[in-house]
């Protein structure tokens, strides 16, 4: 009866124990980082010192003062540029790698996304030096004699960060979207085929609407990461890749103005939760029908 | 079995080919340019004759060696560490009511799924808070938060593969939980954890965006990179680059062979 009891009540330990850090180690670690970060956003900076006075302003700048929201739309705009253009290249990667023999697959697979086990910072620098002013790119063309000038647009500029996100990325969209892809039953396709179906119209038909997920978790990947990062704007874009990650993160930097970065970074991150739940919504259309 | 048709695999391909040409394209080049420097002669440019200069340079650059001998202590011990914590929510997920379980994933998950920036700020913001300054500790920190989810994830997959008839026969022939974990559960979760933990410390070693919030003045490898790049060119980067190209290559041939055995079993 006694020793029972014990038991008992060391189970119960044990298991309150176990509640305590499985819950509380992550609540501590993410939940309560999150939560500071959206309620630094309302406080008030005076003088370089953060003031404990609920606030607005820190918002209100973002709409009024005029250079952080055509920043932000620009770079809207860019995230879903890269994200078009990804999404299709990342469609036609994964279909092509789809139509091969299995054993074919997983190699051409590994070789897509090996790339994205290489160091992210000297991605960025290699990409960096084919595409800058004195980079590969120009000095082949000037050597042979395709161009005479240096073109300047390919470092420095909306295109050159355009091209880097992109070819940075790419990795994040294919994988999702082959692995929607691998998931159809062969026979569906065997059965289109029987139907009579071109494999144009099987393609159309039967593999993309069944692949969609994996373009929505594509887009969503890529869009995120390329909304969020801010170092190859820096990099590749010099002072005229002004991105909203870059505003961002200079506000904890040489601007040091925390309660604007954090209601900076509360306008980020909502955009990307809006951007998660259309992809959520698209999905969710697609079943009603 | 699949339809033939040739004109839409050669257009396919072809993107295929042109995505490849991107991707591998900078790489092949900064591992050309380590070996075959590019001079300026009278201001004509051209090759210069094959050495590994920058190999030696990289050797004797102290900086480089210092950061890249914290990014490795960095890189083990919170790759280290995400594997016991992702051992103890995947233990906790299998037997935790389910509602608590998935409350615990989806606050495990999160800085996965944040973009960088937000999981960064939010921990610069949290460190500062309680007071605690911005140094290796902070960095394995935010390391281990961000990369938890991915062994986490591998390890989960496994044990639930695994189901629960072994556990429970273990116990009834009168093994302990500890017994049970150390000579039935982990042996046969070997894979899963070892190629959990190769990629924590591949996403660890080449964290950059969070760390760049959380390391003060410490600095890791891929920090130390970007602060010299900005400075300008510094051939020994290409070597570098070359190297952890060439490491990277193998160890992420390793892993993708050791999922697959893994899934064989």
């Amino acid at each position: 009866m006694n020793t029972s009891l014990r038991r008992d009540r060391q189970d119960l330990l044990r298991a309150g124990l176990g509640h305590a850090l499985n819950l509380g180690l992550p609540l501590l670690f993410v939940v309560i980082p999150i939560l500071s970060f959206v309620v630094v956003s309302f406080w008030t900076l005076q003088d370089g010192q953060i003031l404990l006075i609920p606030t607005l302003a820190n918002y209100r700048t973002f709409f009024t003062d005029g250079s952080y929201l055509p920043v932000y739309l620009q770079t809207v705009g860019l995230s879903l540029q890269v994200t078009l253009v990804n999404v299709a290249l990342s469609t036609a990667i994964a279909l092509f790698i789809f139509r091969r023999t299995p054993r074919m697959r997983f190699l051409i697979l590994m070789s897509f996304m090996l790339p994205l086990f290489m160091s992210y910072i000297i991605k960025v620098y290699s990409i960096r030096s084919i595409l800058g002013q004195r980079g590969l790119l120009n000095e082949a063309m000037l050597g042979l004699g395709l161009i005479d000038q240096p073109i300047e647009a390919l470092l420095f500029s909306r295109t050159a960060i355009f091209i880097a996100l992109a070819v940075l990325y790419l990795p994040y969209a294919i994988l999702p979207m082959y692995l929607a892809l691998d998931r159809i039953p062969a026979n569906y396709l065997a059965a289109s085929a029987d139907l009579g179906a071109t494999p144009i119209q099987t393609l159309r038909d039967v593999v993309l609407p069944l692949g969609r997920p994996g373009i929505a978790a594509g887009a969503v990947f890529t869009f995120i990461l390329t909304f969020g990062d801010f170092v190859t704007p820096q990099m590749v874009g010099g002072t005229q890749g002004f991105t909203f990650g870059r505003i961002v993160f200079s506000q904890f930097g040489l601007a040091l103005n925390w309660p604007l970065g954090s209601a900076l970074a509360v306008i980020l991150l909502a955009t990307t939760l809006l951007a998660v739940a259309l992809a959520g919504l698209s999905l969710r259309r697609e079943h009603v029908r | 079995m699949k339809q033939k048709a040739p004109f839409l695999d050669a257009l396919l391909g072809l993107v295929a080919g042109v995505g490849l040409i991107a991707l591998y394209a900078p790489l092949l080049a900064t591992a050309a340019l380590s070996f075959f420097q590019i001079v300026r002669v009278r201001g004509k440019l051209g090759f210069a004759p094959f050495s590994l200069d920058p190999y030696v340079a990289l050797l004797a650059n102290g900086e480089i060696l210092a950061a890249l001998s914290t990014s490795l202590v960095v890189a083990t011990m919170s790759s280290l560490l995400a594997l016991v914590l992702a051992l103890m929510f995947a233990f906790y997920f299998v037997s935790a009511r389910r509602g608590l379980g998935i409350a615990m994933q989806t606050m495990v998950f999160l800085p996965f799924l944040l973009p960088p920036i937000i999981t960064g700020l939010s921990l610069l913001i949290a460190f500062r808070e309680i007071d605690l300054g911005r140094g290796l500790v902070t960095i394995i920190i935010a390391h281990v938060v961000f990369i938890v989810p991915v062994v986490y994830r591998t390890v989960l997959v496994r044990l639930q593969l695994l189901g629960s008839s072994l556990t429970e026969a273990s116990l009834d022939l009168g093994a302990s939980r500890v017994q049970t974990l150390r000579y039935v559960i982990l042996p046969q979760m070997r894979p899963a954890l070892i190629s959990g933990v190769l990629l924590a410390f591949a996403i660890s070693f080449d964290e950059t965006l969070i760390t760049l919030f959380v390391a003060g003045s410490q600095t890791t490898l891929p920090i130390r990179l970007w602060a010299m790049m900005r400075v300008g060119f510094v051939p020994e980067i290409n070597a570098l680059a070359t190297l952890i190209f060439l490491c990277t290559a193998a160890i992420t041939f390793a892993i993708g062979l050791m999922q697959r055995a893994g899934e064989r079993v």
